[in-house]
């Protein structure tokens, strides 16, 4: 399992940068879309970049589950390989 | 007093048949084109999501020119080249008796010569020879390199033009097109839309946009879906459609056949955003609305639509919307189909196939079969798309043609009369 506070930590900066604004706003109960205002290119773009840091692929079947910040954490705690560290 | 303008050669090259008659034939039988990606230069072809592509697998470059001639040019221009040829030899036209500056050409293009491009900068990067890249690297990557080489090919020094605006490039040629004859400025235009982005840098980042059909690798006859409820992205194709624009004083002084006439246009802009159509459908819709202004063709008096119908699963539903915000009530007795679900995705060549289709619609009475329309999708459905070939006496037709960028272009289309 991979260091978990750490993944939440890199989605959080991932997403604080994206939109430019302080990590402290962003909170795990958040609505990608209706909160944050991704746009369907904007989720594709942040997905790309969190299958890159974690090193998976997260297929088109699986965009569903990622509605909200904490769910795209949950999504990648359960998929992502065990880090070396660990 | 603006000349009228009429259709009167057409070319194609395409993954359904290369020539009009084949292309035809193959359509009326809702053939597939689509296959699965063949070898890609080595890449481990697992690594893309979507493996699916409308290829031209039996296009050999030397049976229409001379071999140093095919070397020199990319795959999209020598496309444009074979289906260049044709519409002139269609149109009966002896080039080299016309006044040379009153004939034209205008091309879309979506991506430029991406096969050409990738080789250059694959063996620039891992040679690190900047001395050995290629001295036609320059004049085949400009992206109207095509154009030139038409010109070049038919003795054409009227103006000459290249409109790259993605999916929508070669539909807004033929506007431009129209718009030169017009107003006057040529006689005869060479009008053609290519595209040969079939590549593995462009496949790649189409894949990343995640924009293509990835469920169907396995069945790749179904994966371009327009309106089907089960449908799941685009799919790549590569072409190139030709026709003859000429005014119609030109063509009756030497007796042309007309196959249709280029009625109106319009393009515009949505402002809105990179790759998302405004879901409510209202700029398409003033798009469309526009180009039947220009005709002066009022709402009731369209019979069919070519849709740009790309089989995403929220493009379909926005041009629907569009077309109902349009029409209104009429929406449901027009006839609809979508070339691409025989031929994939054209990009920069699909304005131009589509609108040969729909001339082709104008001239038999016929339209092609939307293939795979198994599963209506409520969210896009209409009465007037079929899986099967719908017969009616089109007098108008729009092609409509939308691209990345925010770009709409439709084109309105007429039988002559």
């Amino acid at each position: 399992m991979a260091d978990r506070p750490l993944i939440s930590e890199k989605i959080r900066d991932a997403l604080a940068k994206r939109l430019n604004r302080g990590v402290s706003t962003i909170e795990l109960h958040q609505r990608l879309r209706e909160d944050l205002g991704l746009d369907s290119l904007a989720m594709i773009e942040l997905l790309f970049d969190v299958e890159e840091a974690f090193d998976l692929e997260i297929p088109d079947g699986d965009f569903h589950k990622l509605g909200t910040v904490g769910s795209v954490i949950q999504y990648v705690e359960e998929k992502a390989k065990p880090s070396p560290l660990s | 007093m603006n000349r009228r303008v009429v259709v009167t050669g057409l070319g194609v090259v395409s993954p359904i048949g290369i020539g009009i008659g084949r292309f035809s034939k193959a359509a009326l039988e809702g053939k597939s084109g689509i296959t699965a990606l063949r070898e890609f230069d080595g890449m481990p072809l697992e690594a893309y999501r979507s493996r699916v592509a409308g290829q031209i697998l039996d296009f050999e470059p030397r049976l229409y020119m001379e071999a140093d001639q095919a070397e020199r040019l990319d795959r999209a221009a020598q496309f444009a080249l074979v289906a260049a040829r044709e519409a002139v030899a269609d149109s009966g036209l002896s080039l080299h008796k016309e006044a040379p500056h009153r004939v034209g050409v205008i091309v879309g293009a979506g991506m430029g010569a991406m096969v050409l491009g990738e080789r250059e900068f694959i063996k620039l990067y891992e040679g690190r020879k900047p001395q050995r890249v290629h001295p036609s690297f320059i004049p085949t990557i400009t992206l109207n390199s095509i154009s030139g080489i038409l010109a070049i090919a038919h003795g054409a020094k009227g103006p000459n033009l290249t409109i790259s605006t993605a999916c929508s490039s070669s539909a807004h040629a033929i506007g431009q097109a129209l718009t030169r004859i017009r107003t006057g400025q040529a006689d005869v235009i060479i009008t053609v839309g290519a595209e040969a982005s079939i590549t593995p840098l462009a496949f790649a980042g189409f894949c990343s946009l995640r924009a293509l059909s990835t469920s169907f690798n396995d069945t790749p006859a179904r994966a371009s879906r327009p309106f089907d409820q089960a449908r799941d992205g685009f799919v790549m194709g590569e072409g190139a459609g030709a026709l003859i624009l000429e005014s119609l004083v030109h063509a009756r002084r030497r007796g042309a056949r007309i196959y249709a006439e280029v009625a109106g246009y319009a393009g515009t802009s949505e402002a809105y955003h990179m790759v998302i159509p405004q879901e409510d459908g209202c700029e398409e819709a003033v798009t469309v609305e526009l180009a039947m202004h220009d005709a002066h063709v009022t709402s009731d008096q369209v019979d069919y639509i070519s849709a740009h119908g790309t089989s995403t699963t929220i493009g379909d539903v926005v041009e629907i919307r569009a077309i109902r915000r349009v029409f209104k009530a009429d929406a449901e007795r027009l006839l609809i189909n979508a070339t691409k679900s025989m031929i994939g995705h054209t990009l920069g060549a699909a304005g131009a196939i589509s609108a040969i289709a729909s001339v082709l619609t104008i001239e038999s009475g016929l339209l092609h079969p939307t293939v795979n329309y198994d599963d209506p999708d409520p969210a896009c459905h209409l009465p007037g798309i079929s899986a099967g070939v719908q017969e009616r006496q089109v007098s108008v037709a729009l092609v409509n043609a939308f691209g990345f960028g925010s770009n709409n272009a439709t084109v309105v289309l007429k039988k002559y009369k």
